[in-house]
């Protein structure tokens, strides 16, 4: 049977129905549950199909098939490109595909199928636990595809086998992998759904977009300190800066970043630190106050907000450096100050009443306004909670007055309004708060649910300075982090509560190996790559210098492998050997020996053919036959007769 | 596959074949040219053939260029959405592809291919060809593939090598005139492990066989002569010793009715005891005895078929050709003796010649 | 290997066969090697080929018993291995022995006897021992016996089942004398008159000696594994019903050892096995097709040809 028409064994459609199922099951739960049911279903019934052994659906049948679930996919996604139609489409084909096994070739094309689906598994996710399945389905998809050549060994051998030739392409995925000259995608433009949202902070604050986040303990980034860490209440991580206010929310008004070096000297201590973002898909990049110098691609804008030219769409290392006492904004422009200073007309009386006492108290003096802002916090005995009550109208005054129970958000907002009210120019900056440090790799981890919000006033002479409100409420939050302030009976991420310390234990472990592999598989950008290709000695890191090196390292590999493919040959019998080399000569002179012929038999042949050597032919025939047959001699002399053996035959020449 | 079937593409492979040299086309051609460049030691080459490194070939299948072009788009896809991990799966793929290129060529490489046996048939039968395929590796070398040069990979034999031990693999043949039939240049080839790649290689084992001329279908009856001995019958039986039971005709004497074995078996038929002469009969197979006006082959054909007719009647034969005799007697080694001389017929090279294949 | 004196009276035997039986010198050797190794000889040819005489003239040279059994159809087991007759004189029963107490037995036409009797026969070979009404009776040793059959195609007889052919070791045809063999056949002295002539060369005491020395005959490992690739390879191979049981295997061995002692060596070379292989395997392989229409004739030198020397 020719190789290609061989029709697919029974054996093999079970192997090619499992590696089916190990590419399509991860992604089924991303897929619309028709869709995913109805997949699962042509391929559980193919299965029911090889067992009972029926025939395969006529071709129409497929075709109809096809164009249903193509239309069903348009239907469903309406469109037909993108990551998640293109997946229900891929695996539609799949499960199509697995009805029309006719030939070796349509293995084939189920066994590519199933590679290309591990891919699109990595558009959605790129965990450990991702690529742990994914060498799983690899493996299985191997074993097929040697299933498909030969069905004859039994699972785990096919599955072994497959495994050993993964491993020896291990060598070879490691070189190309750090040597491969990295292009930064996309090639061409990405469809439209991969800018889905990510929770995070965003360029607005309203009353409760804050507590919504302290649901999440999503991690926003990592931050690797140089030498000890400093304080959990010296940890703001600076992101939004919102100085606009309408009366419920505050808003980002500068998004273009224009200062590419930091519009300000730094001065005072010095702290080291890295940080790797996670991809939030937003353009803030998260730094302390305030840094000497900016990562590159990300700049300044006129109110400070650090940010990349590009939405944060792969996670990304930055090395900074963070001056803790500079002062910055000193010599700000009007407008900036007087942005900071505007006020919807109406609403919140109350609070404009207590402001405008303040201002009558104290005129220009600015900084005596603050602290009587402080003292009027405290007074008000406001309380912390992830659970403040709505508010509807008014809701400065509200929180102030009347409810005094409120998250962060509420406690700058207000805090803000009413210096505002005062005439002292304030404004909202968002990001975020502290954050855990890993006992297992000394990283801290910053989580979503450390998002917080805080205060920024223009002193005169000073620039801006930071004030927090929340902090002369509930200085616990401040100081420890936030899980140690949320009160019992609120709702918390299950994991962020101190008495689950086992399991945070554990937790902790997986977030430290993640972080490495964050750190070193998935952050292996182009620019990481430049990097550790400048550490490893080249100057310039070009493709053409990455090629020649690539090249040249996997023809090392290569010349290994081919070594060791070369090198473990059986070792022969040397007699027989010898014999071999005996037989190649006179089969030169046309006297051919056969394979089961007795030597001394062929030796009486091969001496009538040539008579001239005809007692040289018999006596080696004797001595090998004696090698090989006869008992050993009970003592060995030095001229062992296979060195007679082999000194005789090199001698003859037939 | 019926015989039949079977035996009509062989015929129309045969066909080919021969067609091959004037017929084909440019690509069967230049394949053609490869393959005696390939070869190039004079076929057929001495035993035992090694395949050696430099006549092992290895290029990918078709599955393979699927699998590279299905790299490709990994890749491409890996590129422009910044997936490492689609990174990391295609590299290790690409590796892997790497790995089988090198587990094809060695489940191929060192292999010894040693000529075996080739059972003499009539012509148009299948001839039988045994190449001994040795594995001195002790590990084992599965999906070895096999077949003639000129036919397709269709008519190919599959074998393991079992580790350090030798497999045979049987080539079929279709025989269209007698005399010796030489194995053209044979192809071997594997995919194995993962099909993706294909290595082989191109060997010409020494061996041929031998075709007997086709039995006459209807031939004149044997030619019992002058040498029939005093008291024997034409079938070669005699009175003197008992030698069997046969079923009772009505012609046998009563007397020789083996009333005993009858009574034995309640209602089975009479039957006669046989009895057989000191010695049966002797005949010669002549040249001379045939009848004129008919050609040599069908004058080979007609001594074929009487010799089988001889030997199946225990008859002691012996034949007379222009410039050959072989002595009555008979025997296994007797008919092949007499069949080897009708195929060989005309050919006085290698009539006399024994056992150079 | 030391020079045994039974070897040398090995030689006379060969030689003096020789004289009487003409022109079947690896017969001769054959049915002596099958002897050493303690097996049982099958000769399947026409009548009057010498089947007798060739029993007859071992049992002579070796200097042992011989008794012929001419099987019929209406022969009872009692018929071979003797019956209790009740002596009046005694007044108890006495065991008359039958004729399977001797050291060499002619079985003649054993395909003539009922599966019954050839069961009797074929049991005692195997067991070299007979039970009869309770009691046990050992039988001599040396102990051979020596069955000839007809050509198996004919009406009336019961052909031996595979299973109890694998007891004979080697099966021969004699086959007709070749010319120069028959013509001093007929010219010379009557092959009777010989027999009754022909002097003992061997004691039993030697032959047994003898037996002992062929199964010290040394087989090398690579010896060793070409008989179980032989083996192995009928069992493999498409061309049989059945491959050869393991008990054919170790006659084949045993009977290369022999071999090789008749051939004066100290070890068995291939050719050895070659040699007695199609005695051993002719009558336990049956071929499958027809295809070799030449018979089951070709069945050694295609398995010989076959197996390669590991």
């Amino acid at each position: 049977m020719a190789r290609d028409k061989r029709p697919v064994s029974q054996r093999q459609t079970w192997w090619l129905l499992a590696a089916a199922l190990s590419a399509f099951l991860p992604l089924a739960s991303l897929l619309s549950p028709w869709l995913a049911v109805s997949a699962t279903a042509v391929m559980l019934l193919r299965g029911w199909m090889t067992w009972r052994q029926w025939r395969l659906p006529p071709k129409f049948i497929l075709v109809l098939l096809t164009i249903a679930a193509t239309a069903g996919v348009v239907v469903e996604y309406r469109t037909m490109f993108g990551r998640l139609p293109g997946v229900a489409l891929l695996s539609a084909f799949l499960a199509l595909k697995l009805l029309e096994l006719r030939g070796a070739r349509d293995a084939m094309a189920v066994v590519l199928l199933c590679y290309f689906l591990v891919l699109t598994q990595f558009m959605f996710t790129q965990s450990i636990a991702t690529a742990l399945m994914a060498c799983a389905t690899v493996l299985i998809t191997t074993a097929t595809l040697a299933a498909a050549a030969d069905d004859r060994p039994a699972p785990a051998f096919l599955l072994r086998r497959a495994g050993v030739l993964l491993v020896q392409g291990l060598p070879f995925m490691l070189l190309l992998f750090v040597l491969f000259p990295r292009v930064q995608g996309p090639l061409w433009g990405l469809p439209q759904d991969r800018t889905s949202a990510v929770s995070g902070l965003s360029d607005n604050m309203s009353p409760g977009s804050i507590a919504q986040l302290s649901q999440s303990d999503t991690i926003a980034f990592r931050v690797q300190f140089e030498g000890k860490p400093p304080p959990q209440h010296t940890l703001y991580w600076r992101g939004p800066v919102m100085p606009s206010f309408d009366g419920r929310s505050w808003r980002v008004t500068r998004f273009s970043a224009v200062r590419t070096v930091p519009p300000f000297k730094v001065s005072g201590a010095k702290q080291d630190y890295e940080v790797t973002l996670e991809p939030l898909g937003k353009s803030w990049v998260f730094a302390l106050d305030f840094p000497d110098k900016l990562p590159p691609e990300s700049a300044y804008s006129e109110d400070l907000q650090l940010l990349s030219r590009q939405p944060i769409r792969a996670r990304m290392r930055y090395s900074m450096s963070a001056f803790p006492e500079t002062s910055v904004g000193a010599g700000d422009t009007p407008s900036l100050i007087a942005e900071a200073l505007e006020l919807p007309r109406g609403g919140n009386p109350r609070t404009r009443e207590v402001a405008a006492k303040w201002r009558e108290k104290y005129g220009d003096n600015t900084e005596a306004i603050v602290a009587e802002a402080e003292n009027f916090f405290l007074r008000q005995l406001l309380s912390y909670t992830l659970n403040p009550p709505l508010l509807s109208e008014d809701v400065i005054d509200g929180f102030l007055f009347d409810t005094k129970r409120g998250f962060c958000e509420h406690f700058a907002s207000a805090f803000a309004f009413a210096l505002r009210a005062a005439g002292v120019p304030t404004r909202i900056v968002a990001g975020y708060q502290g954050g855990e440090i890993n006992p297992v790799d000394g990283l801290l981890v910053v989580r979503q649910y450390d998002a917080h919000a805080w205060t920024e006033v223009w002193l005169k002479g000073r620039g801006w300075v930071r004030f927090d409100p929340t902090a002369i409420s509930a200085p616990q939050r401040i100081a420890d982090n936030f899980a140690a302030t949320a009160p019992e009976n609120d709702s918390l991420p299950f994991l962020a509560r101190a008495d689950m310390a086992w399991l945070r234990d554990i937790r902790n472990q997986m977030e430290a190996a993640t972080n490495v592999w964050n750190q070193w598989v998935l952050g292996y950008t182009p620019q990481r790559q430049r990097e550790f290709l400048q550490g490893l000695g080249f100057k310039t890191p070009d493709w053409q210098e990455m090629t020649a090196a690539l090249a040249a390292l996997c023809g090392l590999v290569l010349l290994l492998l081919t070594g060791w493919i070369l090198y473990s040959r059986k070792k022969l019998d040397p007699a027989i050997r010898q014999w071999h080399k005996f037989t190649a000569r006179l089969a030169k002179r046309g006297v051919q020996w056969h394979t089961w012929e007795d030597p001394l038999v062929f030796a009486e042949r091969a001496a009538s053919a040539l008579p001239a050597h005809a007692e040289n032919i018999r006596g080696i025939a004797h001595d090998y036959a004696n090698l090989r047959y006869a008992a050993p001699p009970k003592n060995s002399t030095a001229d062992t007769p296979l060195t007679k053996l082999r000194a005789r035959i090199a001698a003859f020449r037939p | 596959m019926s015989a039949a079937t079977f035996r009509s593409r062989m015929h129309a492979q045969a066909t080919r074949l021969s067609a091959l040299a004037d017929t084909a086309s440019l690509r069967q051609r230049l394949h053609l040219r490869f393959v005696r460049w390939a070869l190039r030691v004079r076929a057929p080459e001495p035993a035992p053939i090694i395949l050696g490194q430099r006549r092992v070939y290895t290029v990918p299948t078709r599955g393979g260029f699927a699998y590279a072009t299905a790299m490709l788009v990994i890749l491409l896809g890996a590129m422009n959405y910044n997936l490492n991990l689609g990174y990391a799966l295609v590299f290790l793929l690409a590796g892997m592809g790497v790995a089988t290129i090198l587990h094809t060529f060695r489940n191929l490489v060192q292999l010894s291919l040693r000529p075996g046996r080739a059972e003499p048939v009539f012509v148009g039968e299948i001839a039988h060809f045994e190449v001994v395929i040795g594995n001195e590796r002790n590990e084992l070398r599965p999906n070895l593939r096999m077949w003639l040069f000129g036919s397709d990979d269709s008519d190919a034999v599959e074998i393991d090598a079992p580790p350090g031990a030798s497999a045979t693999a049987g080539l079929l043949m279709p025989t269209t005139q007698r005399g010796w039939l030489r194995l053209p240049p044979v192809t071997i080839e594997t995919t194995w492990p993962l099909g993706l790649v294909r290595a082989w290689s191109y060997a010409a084992p020494d061996i041929c066989c031998l075709v007997y001329p086709a039995p006459a279908e209807h031939a004149p009856p044997l030619p019992y002569g002058g040498e029939t001995a005093q008291g024997a019958t034409r079938d070669g039986s005699g009175r003197d010793d008992f030698s069997g039971l046969r079923d009772h005709q009505l012609a046998d004497p009563p007397r020789h009715v083996a009333w005993k074995a009858v009574a034995r078996q309640d209602d089975g038929p009479l039957l006669t005891k046989l009895f057989t002469g000191a010695s049966a009969q002797r005949i010669w197979l002549d040249w001379d005895s045939l009848p004129m006006g008919i050609d040599t082959e069908q004058c080979l054909s007609i001594l074929a078929r009487w010799m089988l007719n001889a030997e199946a009647a225990g008859l002691s034969w012996g034949v007379r050709l222009p410039s050959f005799r072989l002595d009555p007697d008979m025997g296994k080694a007797q008919l092949a003796a007499g069949l080897r001389a009708l195929a060989l017929f005309g050919n006085s090279d290698e009539m006399n010649s024994n056992g150079t294949r | 290997m030391q020079q045994l004196p039974a070897l040398t009276a090995l030689g006379d035997v060969v030689r003096s066969a020789n004289r009487v039986i003409l022109g079947k010198d690896k017969a001769i050797k054959l049915a002596l090697a099958c002897l050493l190794a303690r097996g049982h000889l099958l000769i399947e040819d026409l009548p009057g080929v010498g089947k007798t005489t060739l029993a007859h003239v071992l049992a002579r040279l070796l200097g042992l018993d011989f008794q012929r059994v001419q099987f019929t159809s209406d022969m009872l087991p009692a018929d071979i291995v003797g019956v209790s007759v009740f002596d009046r004189d005694s007044g108890s029963f006495r065991f008359h022995a039958g004729p399977i107490f001797t050291q060499v037995v002619v079985a003649d036409e054993i395909n003539r006897a009922t599966p019954k009797t050839q069961s009797a026969l074929l049991e005692a070979m195997e067991e070299r021992q007979v039970t009869v009404e309770g009691a046990t009776r050992p039988l001599p040793e040396p102990f051979f016996v020596i069955a000839t059959q007809n050509p198996a195609h004919q009406i009336g007889t019961f052909p031996l089942p595979e299973s109890q052919l694998d007891r004979f070791l080697i099966r021969i045809e004699l086959g007709y004398p070749d010319p120069a063999a028959e013509r001093e056949l007929l010219a010379g002295e009557d092959r009777r008159s010989m027999l009754a002539t022909l002097p003992a060369c061997m004691t039993p005491a030697q032959l047994i000696e003898l037996q002992q020395a062929t199964r010290k005959i040394h087989a090398a490992p690579a010896l060793i594994d070409y008989v179980q690739a032989i083996a192995a390879y009928t069992r493999a191979a498409p061309d049989w019903h059945a491959g050869l049981s393991p008990r054919a295997a170790l006659g084949l061995l045993a009977a290369a050892r022999a071999w090789a002692l008749l051939a004066g060596r100290d070890h068995v070379l291939p050719e050895d096995v070659q040699i007695v292989l199609p005695g051993i395997v002719e009558h336990r392989l049956r071929p499958v097709d027809d295809r070799t229409r030449l018979g089951a004739g070709d069945t050694p030198s295609k398995l010989i040809e076959a197996v390669p020397l590991p």
